[in-house]
């Protein structure tokens, strides 16, 4: 069963390189990628276009991004109770220590900056599909999902 | 006038046989020579004629004459003028005329001495009956002395007043009361009065806040307090024209002694073309220190966003690297190297600018800290660097200092970083310690037996960007030096290198000492 990730970034490059480097991949994974906030929510609760998405096993997300920021996307998860139990883990160049306090308060599961080098970048992915998608236990679907 | 039978001398003179009332007016002549003889001032008695007819001896001394000289002699002989012809005008006077000029205030003439010269004098004249008529009494006081004196206060207050004029600050001097008592016209100029209307006015008028309280301190304090104020700064207040205008003025206190009691001098001075520049140089400041932080911030917003676009670059030319290298050709691979090696190299200077405008940026947080806690810190930090270079490390037990201490712990990464960088083959040996250096502060030394630095280029390799060698030999951004700079200026201390080519360096910096 392949392993359903949520992207939510909104610069193409970005994408693109986080495509690459989990496409070495031997397991199979499956990278769902939403451009800003409203369409991450919209993925999630399966709204509109997204009626068929299938519920992510882990989310990575940016914090700056186009009409809804990472921070209400990350509140509105953890408030769900249908969603709250998504690993949620940002994804961001931010280093300030108001983005790690306030991602943390809101629940987020790690933050994790993106690294400059693209060989620190591919090492950063393997140990996400190491730890978050090998070692983690992760919750069975939630109840309402 | 009454036909009073006074002696006279001339009368009594010519007599030869003496009756009971003859010997009578002999012994009230005696008394009256005595008297005369007596005064002490010279005494002159003159004939309506103008006729010297009695002197005395201070009259002989005062005009250098022989008494039979001058007896019988025109009283102009020694008072050419003023005299003689009062002596007529006091003829056509009534009693009560003569006797209101005998209690009367003296005369001013001049009298002249047998020798020619001439002398101040005052006469106080009363008439004297006797036989030949009225005869009038002149007591005779030489007053060059007070002439002089009078002479000489005269110039004194002149030239106070000329002081006074010329000053160039507004002068004002003012009583206890506070009432204005002399100014100069510097101060009509400067209040837009006339003198007039300032006279004996309040000083509050002019300068309505801060001077006339002083007053009453003044009074209340020791005469040390107020020559200690005398040679004191200045006051600043504010004045007030009689249009109304304010202006800013500085004013010097002194006390001034006077019959009138203690008064007070105040020398103002308009210091609104001061003001202005003082002013406009704040101005200016605050427009420097605007512009500066707004180039940290340019420089650090600009090497933070650069970051974005670069790491696109950085990794989008790795990952063709990656995936292509040896599947093209061989130009296509030399290529896409040049191409990593500048994009890391970019990297390196925007994370290195960054960490220079950092230092400016974050909030300085001065405390107590352990150097010898940073530089363990820094080492940690180095701990690759180090194993990779066999470098041996040590340090002497170092302070306690005032620092920020993330900056404290760059500091010594930076310069222990450099020592072992610029090594030549051997076991780099690097050695940090510290001194008294001075009130206050610790000289700290990081001593290094590498390449060491031509002296020409002492002062530029704290500058930003400033390599002194090629980037074959050592790679760097030439920042690391300039943060240290930075950091250390920002501490308030110094830093400095001492090397000679070949014989390794030793970077010295200074820390304020925490007790």
């Amino acid at each position: 069963m392949a392993i359903e990730i949520l992207l939510v970034e909104d610069s193409p490059g970005d994408v693109r390189l986080t495509q690459e480097a989990f496409r070495d991949a031997s397991m199979q994974i499956r990278l769902h990628v939403a451009c800003d906030g409203v369409e991450a929510m919209a993925f999630l609760r399966r709204h509109g276009p997204h009626i068929d998405a299938p519920r992510p096993d882990l989310v990575l997300l940016d914090l700056n991004l186009p009409k809804m920021d990472g921070r209400e996307v990350l509140a509105q998860i953890k408030k769900d109770d249908a969603l709250k139990t998504i690993p949620t883990l940002i994804l961001t160049t931010s280093e300030a220590e108001v983005d790690i306090v306030k991602s943390y308060r809101l629940q987020a599961n790690c933050y994790l900056n993106k690294p400059v080098r693209f060989d620190a970048f591919e090492g950063l992915v393997n140990s996400i599909k190491d730890f978050w998608l090998t070692k983690v236990k992760l919750p069975p679907q939630a109840p309402g999902g | 006038m009454k036909s009073v039978r006074s002696p006279s001398t001339a009368a009594i003179r010519g007599l030869s046989m003496p009756s009971a009332a003859e010997k009578h007016l002999a012994q009230m002549e005696s008394k009256y020579h005595e008297l005369l003889e007596a005064a002490p001032d010279a005494m002159v008695v003159v004939n309506q004629g103008g006729d010297i007819v009695l002197l005395n001896l201070q009259a002989e001394k005062q005009f250098g004459y022989r008494r039979d000289e001058l007896l019988g002699q025109k009283v102009t002989t020694i008072i050419p003028e003023g005299f003689a012809e009062r002596l007529i005008a006091d003829d056509l006077r009534s009693a009560e005329d003569a006797l209101a000029q005998q209690i009367g205030a003296g005369i001013e003439l001049i009298g002249r001495r047998k020798d020619g010269s001439d002398f101040p004098i005052e006469l106080m004249l009363s008439p004297l009956a006797s036989t030949e008529g009225t005869l009038v009494t002149a007591a005779i006081r030489d007053i060059s002395a007070r002439k002089a004196a009078e002479k000489h206060l005269a110039q004194m207050e002149s030239k106070y007043r000329g002081l006074l004029e010329a000053a160039p600050d507004a002068m004002v001097v003012v009583n206890q009361g506070g009432d204005i008592v002399l100014l100069n016209v510097q101060a009509e100029k400067q209040f837009g009065y006339r003198r007039d209307e300032l006279l004996g006015q309040k000083v509050t008028n002019i300068i309505p806040e801060g001077f006339a309280e002083r007053l009453v301190a003044d009074d209340l304090r020791s005469a040390e307090d107020a020559l200690a104020q005398r040679i004191g700064t200045g006051i600043e207040l504010i004045a007030r024209r009689k249009d109304g205008d304010e202006f800013p003025i500085e004013i010097m206190l002194s006390p001034l002694e006077s019959t009138e009691g203690t008064l007070v001098t105040a020398a103002i001075r308009d210091i609104s073309v001061r003001k202005a520049a003082e002013a406009n140089l704040l101005q200016k400041m605050k427009e420097l220190y605007r512009s500066n932080e707004e180039l940290e911030q340019f420089a650090y917003f600009a090497s933070h966003d650069l970051q974005e676009p670069l790491r696109m670059v950085a990794s989008y030319t790795q990952l063709l690297s990656k995936r292509y290298k040896g599947k093209l050709d061989a130009d296509a691979d030399e290529f896409i190297a040049f191409a990593v090696d500048g994009a890391s190299r970019m990297q390196r200077l925007i994370q290195d600018l960054l960490a220079y405008s950092r230092v400016g940026r974050k909030g300085m947080g001065l405390v107590k800290i352990s150097s010898e806690d940073a530089l363990k810190q820094a080492l940690v930090n180095l701990r690759g660097a180090i194993e990779e270079s066999n470098a041996v490390v040590t340090h002497d037990p170092l302070p306690t200092v005032l620092a920020d201490e993330m900056q404290l712990i760059q500091l010594f990464q930076n310069l222990v970083a450099n020592a072992i960088k610029y090594q030549k083959p051997g076991v780099p040996l690097v050695h940090i310690s510290a001194a008294k250096g001075g009130a206050k502060k610790w000289l700290f030394s990081v001593r290094d037996n590498g390449l060491g630095i031509d002296p020409q280029y002492f002062d530029r390799i704290f500058g930003l960007f400033q390599r002194l060698h090629k980037r074959e030999e050592f790679a760097g951004t030439g920042i690391g030096l300039a943060i240290c700079k930075k950091i250390v200026e920002r501490h308030g201390g110094r830093i400095s290198v001492e090397s000679q080519p070949g014989h390794g360096s030793t970077f010295y910096f200074t820390l304020t000492e925490a007790k």
